[in-house]
Formats: C-alpha cells, sequence, structure tokens
C-alpha cells in the first residue's frame, strides 16, 4: 500500500474522533463572533452575520472578565514558580545524591499525585479558613503548589538523569562549589526539561477548577474557568455569546502553548509517568 | 526502560566517596526538606482532619463536638442518595474508562503508523487535554443546549428531527452525554501512555513474524496486544483513579440533576458539605472515597513494580 493511500484510511479512520474534538472550537469561535440576537432565534446557522467583536469589548469593559484573567495568572505564576523552587532541589537530590528513605519518598510522591484534592477539599478548606486564607489567591497558590509538585519532581528527576555526571564532577575538579557546579553546569543544561515542566506546571494550575472554586468564595477573586462556569449559573437567559468569548480567549493561548510542548510530555510521561 | 533508572550510578558514585557520604546525606535530606513539608502539610493535615470529622460529630459551621464512633458512616450509608450516587459512580467509572479505552486502542495504533500529516492529527488528538475541564463542560453544556446549542442546529440542518430536543433534561440521556464527555477528555492521555508502549515495541518482531509468513492481523494480535498489555493495564488504573472523581464535568453540566440521578459520590459530597452543611456526613463520604484511591494507588504501584522487575531481568 502506498503511502498516500494509507494516509487517507488513516485520516478517514480518525475523522469521527476529530470532528468530535474539533466541534467545540467551532462552536465557541462561532458563537463568540455572533451578536445577541443571532443566537436567541429561530434560524440560526454557523457563520456569524459579521465579524463581530463587540463581545469581547463587553467582557473586559462591563464584565470585568480581565480581573478574572488576572487572578488566574497570578495564581498560575505563583503556583509554577512555588512548585518548582521545592520540585528542583528534591528533584536533583534524588537523582545526584543518596536521599534515606529515597523509595519511600518516591512512593509517597506518587500517591500524593493520584489523591485528588477534591477528596480532601473539606480538609483543605478548613484549614485554610483556619489561617484567614480564604478568598486569598495566596491559599489557592499554596494548594496548587503541593498537589502540582509531585509530578514535577516525576518529570525533572527523568531529564535531570539524563545529563551526565562527569560535568559536575569536572567542574569539582576545577573547584567549583557543589552549588556553583549546580547552578553554572547543571541547571543550564536541563533547563529544556525545566521549562517543560513549568510550562506544565502552569498549564494544569490554569485550568484547575475545583480547589479554586472552593477556597475562592468572591467573585472578585475568581480565577477564569470558575468565572466562565458562574456565569452559565444565572437565572435568567444565559448569556451564551459572552461566554463562549470568555472560554475562547481563556482556552486557546493555553492550548497553543500545550501543543507546542506536548511532544516533550510525551518523552517525559514515557520516562517518568509510566515507569 | 531501566536504561534511565539512575540509582545504579548514584550508589556506585557514593561508595567511591564513602567519607562524605554522611554529610552528603544531611544535605540531601535539607534539600528535600521543602518539598517534603509542602506536602505533608498541605495534603497530610487535611487527610487527618477528615478522618476525624468523620468519626466525630460536626457542627454546621465546623465545630468538632463529641465523638460519635461510626454514627456518620451509617448516616450516610442509609441515606438512598448516597447508595444511588454509589450506583452511579460504578457506572461512569466503567462506562468512561471502558469507553476510553476502546477508543484509545485504535487511535493510538493509527497514530503509531507513518502518514502524511501525523504530527497534526496528533496534536487534534491531545487538544482535549490543554482545555480547563471546567471550560469545556461549559461548551458542551452549550452544544448540548436544546433550544439554542450548536447540536441541534447541525442535526436540523442535516434533516434530522432533534429541533429543540433538551439534551440534558432526561436524565439518562444527561448522563450519556457525560460519559461522553469524559471519554473524550480523557482520551488524550490515555493514547499518550499506549503511544509510549507503541514505540517501545521492537521492530525487529514484526519483521521476524513478517517473514514466517504472519499476517497484519496475526501481529496485531499475537504481538503488539500481549506487548502493549503492561501499558494498557497501567492507563486503565490511571483513568479509574482520575475519573473516579472527576469533579467538574458533571458539577457544571448538571449539577447532579435532574433529581440527583447524574450525582456520583464526589457531587454528593460537595453538596452535603457546601449546600447542606452536613459536615459529618461530607467527612464520611470523603474517607470512603480516599481508601477507594489508596487501593488503586496500591494496585498501580504494584503493576508498576511488577513491570520494573521484568524489565531488569
Amino acid at each position: 500500500m502506498s503511502k498516500a493511500r494509507k494516509s487517507v484510511l488513516c485520516w478517514v479512520a480518525l475523522s469521527p474522533f476529530l470532528i468530535i474534538v474539533l466541534f467545540p472550537y467551532l462552536t465557541m469561535l462561532s458563537t463568540a463572533l455572533k451578536q445577541k440576537d443571532e443566537i436567541f432565534t429561530f434560524h440560526r446557522s454557523w457563520l456569524p452575520r459579521e465579524f463581530y467583536l463587540g463581545n469581547f469589548v463587553e467582557l473586559f469593559v462591563d464584565r470585568n472578565f480581565g480581573r478574572a484573567l488576572v487572578n488566574s495568572l497570578t495564581i498560575s505564576v505563583g503556583a509554577t514558580l512555588l512548585s518548582l523552587a521545592v520540585a528542583i532541589p528534591a528533584a536533583y537530590a534524588l537523582t545526584r545524591m543518596r536521599v534515606p528513605g529515597n523509595s519511600a519518598l518516591t512512593n509517597y510522591l506518587l500517591i500524593t499525585q493520584m489523591i485528588s484534592p477534591i477528596v480532601l477539599i473539606i480538609g483543605l478548606f478548613r484549614m485554610f479558613a483556619y489561617f484567614g486564607l480564604i478568598n486569598s489567591l495566596m491559599s489557592v497558590i499554596i494548594a496548587h503548589s503541593a498537589f502540582f509538585m509531585a509530578f514535577a519532581v516525576w518529570m525533572l528527576r527523568s531529564y535531570f538523569a539524563t545529563i551526565p555526571k562527569d560535568l559536575e564532577e569536572a567542574a569539582w575538579i576545577d573547584g567549583a562549589g557543589r552549588f556553583s557546579a549546580f547552578v553554572r553546569i547543571f541547571l543550564p543544561l536541563c533547563l529544556p526539561g525545566v521549562v517543560v515542566t513549568a510550562i506544565f506546571t502552569f498549564v494544569n494550575s490554569w485550568n484547575e477548577y475545583a480547589m479554586s472554586l472552593t477556597l475562592l468564595r468572591d467573585v472578585s477573586q475568581q480565577t477564569a474557568p470558575v468565572q466562565i462556569a458562574f456565569l452559565t449559573g444565572t437565572l435568567y437567559q444565559i448569556e451564551w455569546h459572552l461566554i463562549m468569548a470568555a472560554t475562547l480567549i481563556a482556552s486557546v493561548p493555553v492550548a497553543i502553548v500545550f501543543a507546542s510542548i506536548q511532544r516533550y510530555l510525551i518523552g517525559g510521561m514515557s520516562l517518568g509517568g509510566v515507569k | 526502560m531501566s536504561a534511565i533508572d539512575s540509582s545504579t550510578p548514584i550508589r556506585t558514585a557514593t561508595l567511591r566517596r564513602s567519607g562524605a557520604a554522611q554529610s552528603n546525606s544531611l544535605f540531601a535530606l535539607i534539600l528535600v526538606a521543602p518539598c517534603l513539608l509542602l506536602s505533608v502539610t498541605v495534603i497530610g493535615y487535611p487527610i487527618f482532619d477528615v478522618i476525624r470529622m468523620s468519626v466525630f460529630d460536626v457542627s454546621r459551621i465546623g465545630i468538632v463536638r463529641e465523638f460519635a464512633g461510626f454514627g456518620n458512616f451509617i448516616k450516610t450509608f442509609s441515606d438512598p442518595v448516597f447508595v444511588q450516587a454509589c450506583w452511579q459512580t460504578l457506572v461512569w467509572t466503567v462506562a468512561v474508562v471502558g469507553g476510553t479505552m476502546l477508543v484509545s486502542i485504535p487511535i493510538a495504533l493509527i497514530l503509531n503508523e507513518d502518514f502524511y500529516g501525523r504530527t497534526i492529527a496528533r496534536t487534534i488528538v491531545l487538544l482535549p487535554w490543554a482545555i480547563s475541564l471546567a471550560m469545556t463542560a461549559v461548551v458542551w453544556r452549550y452544544v448540548v443546549n436544546g433550544d439554542f446549542g450548536t447540536l441541534n442546529m447541525t442535526l436540523s440542518a442535516l434533516g434530522l428531527p432533534f429541533d429543540g430536543y433538551p439534551w440534558l433534561a432526561d436524565a439518562r440521556m444527561a448522563f450519556i452525554l457525560e460519559i461522553l464527555v469524559g471519554i473524550l477528555v480523557s482520551v488524550p492521555f490515555t493514547v499518550t501512555i499506549l503511544l509510549g508502549g507503541l514505540t517501545s515495541i521492537p521492530e525487529t518482531l514484526y519483521e521476524a513474524s513478517a517473514i514466517d509468513g504472519a499476517s497484519p492481523l496475526h501481529s496485531l494480535r499475537y504481538i503488539t496486544m500481549p506487548l502493549l498489555w503492561p501499558f494498557m493495564q497501567i492507563a486503565i488504573v490511571l483513568n479509574v483513579i482520575y475519573v473516579f472523581n472527576s469533579f467538574p464535568i458533571i458539577w457544571i453540566m448538571t449539577n447532579g440533576g435532574p433529581s440527583n440521578r447524574t450525582d456520583i459520590l464526589i457531587t454528593y459530597i460537595y453538596k452535603q458539605a457546601f449546600a447542606f452543611g452536613k459536615l459529618g456526613n461530607a467527612a464520611a463520604g470523603s474517607v470512603v472515597m480516599f481508601a477507594m484511591l489508596l487501593v488503586f494507588a496500591v494496585i498501580y504501584l504494584y503493576l508498576t513494580k511488577a513491570r520494573g522487575a521484568q524489565d531488569d531481568v
């Protein structure tokens, strides 16, 4: 069978699934560009009447959606920095040194990675309430870091293990201390791995729903996914044109970033995740 | 995969410098400490607190009163909605995980072939992974909206009689749709694991069997499937873990309704805690779920350990 014929067959076989995957995106795009009266009518069509950007303006000017995006961004950046700050030293120790109780620690991290925060949500809520952190973005930053850190350690470990030890040892012989060898030799070499891990943590944090919903009760502190879901809860006519514009803004940039790193993710998963 | 198991080189390196080993392991502990501290505080303490609340009488505003033994558990287990939610959780988990495997295996097999545009196809298949489950649920809730949704619009345009059909009003249909969305969002992760498995199968096996006159179907049955099985096991266990306590899809699409017929354990617990203020019941439910999660996690550890042992031989 020629490659061309095989390609056609493969695409045909995949097409039902691909259509279902793309259907929501087309829906988002088509609805976000429509005016209100085009949605709530009997004669609807996929194509908007005109290329209408008013929904985005309304979203930012009247609905203050920018605030939700800033909240999401603050939390995601904070959670990424905090989890990397604790995961990098831990992953370094686990790959380069003899940590007492290494395997117990590894299993512990693996299990925490499987615990869904939602099962512990009452406990989490009470703990952050005790510290007066409900409605504070800090609570979600800390919670996200704790739950996404295990995965970060896991991925970093598999990257760190690929870097030859000789380079650092050479630096030690040349009189560099452990720390300066780590910063000057080791970190630059594993920068790609660190970046991929950071992006993945960012995306996870950006998309998280249950913890943000529970720990941030105030509308002004809501993250983008929570606010979007919140907008569908109104008793009046749901403003789908605005909601779809919001999902488009909150999801497309993240999807593009994610698509650009997925190739590394496949490598990292098969190295670290499965083993 | 044992090639990346780094423990052996480290061990020999440490032995070489055994004099420094003592201070070295102290330093290693210091490096691990922040990570452990964060995890034990934010994950460990809530575990303790939820277990404690489950065996105490807890007031609406969360004040822990006297010891209640199994009182909360008995109250929870005798709630018909809880029992119903248990069954629905079972249906939800089995249907989503089973469906995900059925869809993912052929997709992974196709994506493992060499064809034009494979990278694009792979990117599209993995796309649902990149998006917040909450937003996926919101968009699907709109897609299947009876009056304004794009699904009915498209079906009507194709001449099918679905104009104004309220998909989410009927509990059974709503649950089926939620299961389908659940499958859609689980496929990318599963395909990723299976693709990892497929690339680990040496090409020489297929060449040898082709020389022996095996048809492609035979190779699939006797080479690909058995060698892919360990990866399928891992995908199944991980999916069970993720799906069984997946919250946003059901919470946003139907909120467990109509009349609790799409509630699963996690949405039941969330309502008990944050809508009805029955913290004791919610804690008892959480402990039950947590225990089940631990069982799955142990199965996962066992599976990966068994695989690791095989690899090392």
